[in-house]
């Protein structure tokens, strides 16, 4: 899933997606595939939410069958 | 949710005495202006007068025939940078903007901002210099104040620059630089099914990080093209990096050195000096150290945005919020890139509100470029949100901590940014306060008592640590965190209960850039999680090493070797009758059985919990005068695991006592033509001593159990409740709604002189 603004810059409003993946890897392998060129912004622009819990995105973050995984833009602190 | 008991540790959860504490208060601790190596120069840079000009000219040739001038450069030693937003977009890097916020080259946007810097023998011979430079300037007209900046008429700093996120793309240039939204559910629905809507307005003024180290820097470029930099900063790997870029360098060339840093909160992540003293030593050969001043600092480093803010909340009789809405205009500065996604992310975050929209636009005006500050876009985007929630529960008779709690995020609860909370924590600071026996101590006239709180995300991330044990059996651990809030002590703490040796065994440092792995910057409450995930893996590493050096030593299996209070022993009676190895006779036997026993671990640290704090404060209004006292301030905050309790009570005493000076006095005053009236803490006034009372520190343990030891980031959260919380106190106290920051004495007396209806 992604957030809004998101949705609207690369998947012409489109939030929600099923993809089977066994890693983020796979996720936005399967993404890049749906929209050529949106797996780099997905590297480059997000963290990512997996069942609710934030992760930096990376490769290695595995994915659970039934898995919730959200993209958001990436936050900075202070 | 996890199975981290406090009472396992022996040493996290301890209060030692802090491992940077004698070289500080003994004046031998090393900052940014302590480095200094023969022959070298002084650097002075040379600021715009002016809030806006166009640069028609730069004549150094008189500068330059000072003796002792030993270089001037400008803008043009800086190679061009494409234009191009690079990276995530909250913290997008445009370096075209980046080398322009160094050194002006077009326009200067900003008083202060960088045209030229100098290099020479003295302080006085540059200063001499700064007084030949010929500059002519074109003064334009100038705009500062964030709604100002917004009107069609208002001038332009980017002739050409079109609102990002707004489709389709407007025609005409502005100063707003980007529109953002983010909405879950209907808001039309929402508000139709609430019984009472409140709707405000707010304003905050630009506050400064008011660190009390200036920047400093020196800088040595050698004719190998090898850099060195020793700097004050939160983040020497981001010195590297942008000082590499912006100068044509390959990031291999260049190697920072972090000093001590007499605070940061933020501030001290973008680079601003770095690149000028290694061009300037490029062009002389010698080092070259630059120290500002604290006119300086404030002039042309930080601030936070000032904001303009409009927030509806829509409730239900029994408290039940239906539904919210909220604009956030907030000031970028000179160049893009104001926290307002953070402001529109966090805003909401404590209430599980099920149809909400929060709007947010980012926009450039003629002063500083904004940098972050603790919680970056969250304390402003609170102080409209949390006073809001006030005047909703005083409209509802309800208490201001019932209200929150009725409406609490809790886990599973869906986020205006769109996952489900997967922590808790929030919940247990409301309670935490209801609970506290000041809640109810009744409060006298022209006394008033205040609620407020706050979210932060936290952060995560690359950290780098290595472990080294010593011949001795000591340990030294390296990483790659500049250490603000205590991380030294934190690390140590985290290595010592994992290997099971003694902490005063331990010793923490921070690593230069060719000693540790690349580590983020010392921001986002990340350090203790990150980092500290980096040293407990080190650790461990270090740990599977003695249980092997061990095994060589009995002559068995590693596996028949357990690590038990910082000793080897046999795991079984099986495996042999043999006294167990301390550390120390282990690593006497480095040689024989391996050579050093070094271990390095690096991470991109995931699954850090978000940080709540709810506090609540009491004043007294004095009405002859408008001077707010605090009489009370309580904090509570969901700490994880405090793994040494007195920094992290240090650190929401320190983030609140920053956001009462927010609260009641600082702000950046400009005159008719722009200029910054009260640069220095003279004039720019932070809280002292007298001001804040003691700040009871009241620490919630929620453990993240994504943490070895249960640790949540804790520097930023305790920044946001208290403008909102002082606000809604002085409301509480002389029934007058202050919506404008800092409510300074006349701003209460205006308030109080004001006789129409309040709310």
């Amino acid at each position: 899933m992604f957030t809004a603004g998101f949705s609207r810059r690369y998947t012409g409003g489109v939030r929600e997606f099923t993809v089977e993946a066994r890693n983020l890897r796979g996720v936005i392998k399967a993404m890049d595939e749906l929209y050529p060129g949106l797996g780099h912004h997905l590297e480059e622009e997000t963290t990512v939410a997996i069942d609710g819990a934030l992760h930096e995105t990376g490769y290695f973050q595995p994915i659970r069958p039934g898995s919730e995984v959200f993209f958001i833009p990436k936050l900075e602190g202070g | 949710m996890n199975d981290i008991a406090p009472t396992r540790f022996k040493w996290v959860g301890t209060r030692p005495i802090r491992p940077d504490g004698v070289p500080k208060v003994t004046g031998r601790a090393m900052y940014g202006a302590d480095f200094t190596t023969a022959g070298t120069l002084y650097g002075k840079v040379i600021r715009s007068p002016h809030a806006h000009a166009r640069i028609r000219s730069i004549d150094a040739s008189k500068a330059l025939a000072l003796p002792g001038v030993k270089a001037v450069v400008t803008s043009a030693d800086f190679p061009d940078q494409k234009f191009e937003y690079v990276g995530p977009e909250r913290v997008a890097q445009n370096f075209w903007h980046i080398t322009r916020n160094i050194m002006a080259r077009e326009k200067a946007l900003y008083e202060g901002h960088p045209v030229a810097a100098i290099a020479a023998v003295s302080k006085s011979v540059a200063e001499d210099a700064a007084a030949l430079l010929e500059i002519d300037y074109e003064v334009l007209p100038h705009v500062i104040d964030v709604d100002e900046a917004m009107k069609p008429d208002a001038p332009l700093l980017f002739e050409d620059m079109i609102t990002r996120g707004i489709e389709p793309a407007p025609a005409k240039p502005s100063n707003i630089s980007k529109r953002l939204e983010f909405q879950i559910g209907d808001l039309e629905q929402g508000f139709a099914e609430a019984d009472v809507v409140v709707e405000k307005e707010f304003k905050t003024a630009a506050v400064h990080q008011a660190y009390i180290e200036p920047h400093a820097c020196a800088a040595r470029v050698d004719a190998d093209g090898l850099a060195e930099i020793w700097t004050a900063t939160q983040g020497h790997f981001g010195v590297r990096a942008l000082t590499a870029r912006l100068l044509g360098m390959g990031v291999g060339q260049v190697r920072v050195t972090p000093s001590e840093i007499g605070g940061g909160f933020g501030g001290k992540i973008p680079v601003y000096l770095e690149p000028i003293a290694a061009a300037l030593s490029k062009k002389t050969g010698r080092a070259v150290k630059i120290v500002m001043s604290h006119d300086e600092v404030f002039k042309a480093t930080g601030p936070t945005s000032g904001a303009s803010m409009w927030v509806k909340i829509g409730a239900k009789k029994d408290g039940t919020i239906t539904a919210a809405d909220a604009v956030f205009k907030f000031q970028a500065g000179a160049f893009p890139g104001s926290p307002v996604m953070n402001g529109c992310l966090c805003a909401l975050s404590p209430y599980n509100i099920p149809n909400a929209r929060t709007v947010g636009y980012d926009v450039v005006s003629n002063r500083p470029k904004a940098s972050a500050y603790r919680a970056p876009g969250s304390p402003i985007s609170a102080f409209g949100v949390e006073s809001t929630l006030d005047v909703l529960a005083k409209k509802l008779g309800m208490d201001p901590l019932q209200l929150r709690l009725k409406n609490a995020v809790r886990p599973g609860t869906t986020m205006i940014y769109g996952p489900k909370m997967s922590h808790g924590g929030y919940v247990e600071t409301l309670e935490a306060l209801i609970n506290h026996p000041a809640y109810k101590v009744p409060l006298g006239p022209n006394q008033g008592r205040g609620v407020a709180s706050g979210y932060w995300f936290n952060g995560g991330g690359e950290s780098s640590a290595t472990v080294q044990v010593n011949e001795d059996g000591t340990i030294i651990v390296s990483s790659g965190s500049v250490d603000i809030g205590g991380s030294r002590a934190s690390m140590a703490l985290m290595a010592a209960e994992t290997l099971g040796v003694d902490y005063s065994q331990v010793r923490s440092v921070v690593a230069d850039t060719s000693a540790v792995g690349f580590t983020n910057p010392t921001g986002g409450s990340r350090v203790t999680f990150a980092t500290g995930m980096a040293v407990v893996e080190a650790s461990k590493k270090i740990v599977d090493e003695l249980r092997g050096r061990a095994a060589m030593i009995w002559d068995v299996d590693v596996d028949g070797v357990v690590w038990e209070n910082g000793q080897a022993r046999p795991a079984s009676s099986n495996v042999g009758d043999f006294p167990p190895l301390s550390l120390k006779e282990i690593a006497a036997k480095k040689a024989l059985t391996g050579g050093p026993l070094t271990a390095a671990a690096s991470v991109n640290a995931g699954g850090q919990a978000p940080g709540f704090s709810t506090q609540f404060c009491d004043v007294e209004v004095d009405p002859e005068t408008g001077k707010v006292t605090i009489l009370r301030y309580v904090a509570a905050q969901d700490v994880g695991k405090a793994i040494h309790p007195s920094y992290v009570e240090g650190q929401i005493q320190g983030g609140v006592a920053q956001g009462i000076g927010w609260a009641l006095n600082e702000e950046y005053i400009y005159d008719k033509n722009g200029r910054l009236d009260n640069p220095g803490f003279l004039d720019y006034r932070v809280p002292v001593a007298p001001d804040i009372p003691m700040i009871d520190a009241v620490l919630v343990e929620v453990p993240n159990p994504a943490h070895p030891y249960g640790a949540k980031g804790v520097g930023e959260v305790n920044i946001v409740p208290p403008m909102a919380a002082i606000a809604n106190a002085i409301d509480s106290a002389i029934h007058r709604r202050l919506t404008e920051l800092p409510m300074s004495p006349p701003k209460i007396r205006a308030a109080l002189d004001h006789t129409g209806a309040d709310d």
